[in-house]
């Protein structure tokens, strides 16, 4: 069924161009690229151009000319939504730093040391990467509130770096695998204690891998609302379920809305735009 | 060996495995917020969940649903977006940006812009209906507008990661094949048909799988468009789980719904494993 359709497609796109001058073949190989583009962006685009309304002018953001930035001011000033962004910044940050910290050593082990334990331990990740979230964060919240933890960064920054574990471990033994042993062999022989040759060695090497992984990781967090909306209260609110309050409880206040919305883009935007070329290049496994 | 993962290995154990087990303990018990004896009553939330019209009729329908078509659709179009930025022409650096934009929104940002787009007076895409002449339909009152709406925001989202997975693996593949085939006078479709898809078939299974198995558990987008509803019609398996524990504060149910699915999932995981080892040891 796959392939009848392109082929169908295909012969018929054969014909077209044909008959077709070179010039008005590129030319339509530009349009045609530019409706895919215009297509991926225009959410974003209408996203950004409601967030700039006025209140009077949201209903017909197609109309009229008036721009402000009001309504960022009237998000900033509710407070929940500051508090949120302080906290959904704080909360990404060190979930990156932790669950770096706490997988690169997993890797490792993955990567140089052969055997039923390390085998074990790998069955284990796959196996706990395909348990749907909802199927253990739902006792969680239980787990959470029985140990004092819920609605606090605590709550919500172990369960995270647990997520991260199974898919960053697999991630990083390609890295370590990617960097050839003889040298910490060399520095083994040279009087370097093991520990040593991990850190002085391996770790360096692998930084292009770890700085991929911590844009990956700071994004996901960023972006996750279903640990979010189930962990946390009103003493940690966090951006991403602060938005869908808004959907749901003031349907209406679609500038307000989106001033929230183009606010929470802004970093993620930072973060790719500067991370994409570490991310383009550690993920080169 | 084993100091080198006891740090992931406990705070695995204490918020994967733990409540994992709970979960699994409270699913076989009477455990509610009004109710919290958490007397033992063995299979019967298994019984309900298993003989519940909505689980059965709807929720399983729409979760394979939505995991088939959203996978399937997003690798067509994300081999298409690969093979078009693999290309080179002038502006590919812009282009190539614009695509892979939706990899940085949030899925509830995604869904915010979409209900906004879809509003069914004031949305640009009702309105620009309207411009033609056409009727708006209330897309979001109904139960297939708003499940396609929900499929195409997830392709939206995920065809990027599609498209940016194979252009790594198609500016890896060799380039004699392709020399070989054009020197033979393969045509275009040919070439792409009998050497492109057969060497990036395991780039290609490997993206499926992971894919597929996140499909599964598609929560953020569903709850923000359309919040299950039109009276639950486009309900998936993980809004399922959760409106029963902290909506009908079920968490007996919720639980026996949340094994049920983890078990399901993790039969289509070892299968799509089986088929990825074969497939791997084929093409070698």
């Amino acid at each position: 069924m796959k392939t009848a359709a392109p082929s169908a497609a295909h012969a018929a796109r054969q014909g077209f161009f044909g008959a077709l001058a070179p010039g008005g073949r590129r030319a339509f190989f530009a349009l045609a690229v530019s409706a895919v583009c215009f297509v991926f962006a225009f959410p974003v685009l209408w996203l950004v151009l409601t967030s700039l309304r006025p209140a009077s002018g949201v209903y017909y953001v197609h109309r009229g000319a008036e721009f402000t930035v009001e309504n960022f001011g009237e998000v900033l000033r509710s407070g929940v939504v500051a508090r949120a962004f302080v906290n959904s910044f704080a909360i990404s940050t060190l979930a990156t730093l932790l669950s770096l910290g706490v997988t690169v050593t997993s890797g490792y082990m993955l990567s140089r040391f052969k055997g039923p334990l390390a085998d074990g331990w790998f069955g284990l990740i796959y196996l706990f990467r395909c348990v749907p979230y909802v199927s253990w964060v739902l006792p969680l919240y239980y787990v959470t509130q029985a140990w004092g933890v819920f609605d606090s960064y605590t709550g919500l920054l172990l369960p995270h770096i647990a997520v991260h574990i199974c898919f960053f471990s697999w991630l990083m033994k390609g890295f370590f695998d990617g960097i050839d042993p003889s040298m910490e062999a060399a520095a083994l022989v040279d009087g370097c204690t093991r520990w040593g040759a991990f850190v002085r060695i391996a770790l360096p090497a692998a930084t292009p891998g770890l700085a991929a992984l911590a844009i990956l990781s700071w994004l996901f967090t960023w972006n996750e609302f279903l640990f979010a909306l189930i962990l946390t209260s009103h003493n940690t609110p966090i951006l991403t379920v602060v938005m869908a309050q808004f959907v749901h409880e003031l349907g209406m206040e679609w500038h307000l809305m989106s001033a929230t919305a183009v606010m929470a883009l802004g970093p993620a935007l930072i973060v790719t735009v500067f991370g994409q070329r570490y991310v383009l290049a550690g993920l080169r496994i | 060996m084993l100091l080198l993962v006891a740090p992931a290995a406990l705070v695995l154990v204490f918020f994967q495995v733990v409540p994992i087990l709970m979960g699994a303990n409270a699913s076989f018990r009477d455990w509610a917020l009004h109710d919290p004896k958490k007397t033992w009553v063995g299979l019967k939330h298994y019984a309900y969940v298993l003989s519940d019209a909505n689980f059965l009729g709807l929720v399983l329908p729409n979760t394979f649903l939505l995991m088939v078509l959203s996978v399937s659709v997003s690798l067509v179009l994300g081999m298409a977006l690969a093979h078009l930025l693999n290309r080179g022409f002038r502006g590919l650096r812009v282009v190539q940006t614009v695509l892979l934009l939706p990899l940085m929104v949030a899925p509830v940002i995604a869904a915010i812009m979409i209900r906004w787009l879809f509003n069914d007076q004031f949305g640009i895409i009702s309105v620009v209906l309207q411009a033609l002449g056409g009727d708006t339909p209330a897309w979001l009152a109904e139960r297939w507008p708003s499940f396609f709406i929900i499929v195409g925001t997830d392709v939206w989202l995920w065809s990027p990661w599609f498209t940016l997975i194979l252009l790594a693996g198609l500016k890896s593949l060799p380039r004699e094949p392709f020399e070989a085939a054009a020197i033979d006078g393969a045509g275009a479709w040919r070439i792409f048909r009998y050497v492109t898809l057969p060497l990036l078939q395991p780039v290609m299974v490997v993206c499926v799988v992971i894919r597929s198995i996140d499909a599964f558990r598609t929560f953020d987008i569903v709850w923000t468009i359309s919040g299950g509803g039109p009276a639950r019609s486009t309900e998936v398996f993980s809004i399922y789980a959760y409106t029963e524990a902290f909506q009908y504060l079920n968490f007996g149910r919720g639980s026996a719904a949340g094994v049920i699915g983890a078990l399901i999932i993790l039969g289509v995981g070892m299968a799509f494993y089986r088929v990825l080892n074969r497939l791997l040891r084929v093409s070698r």
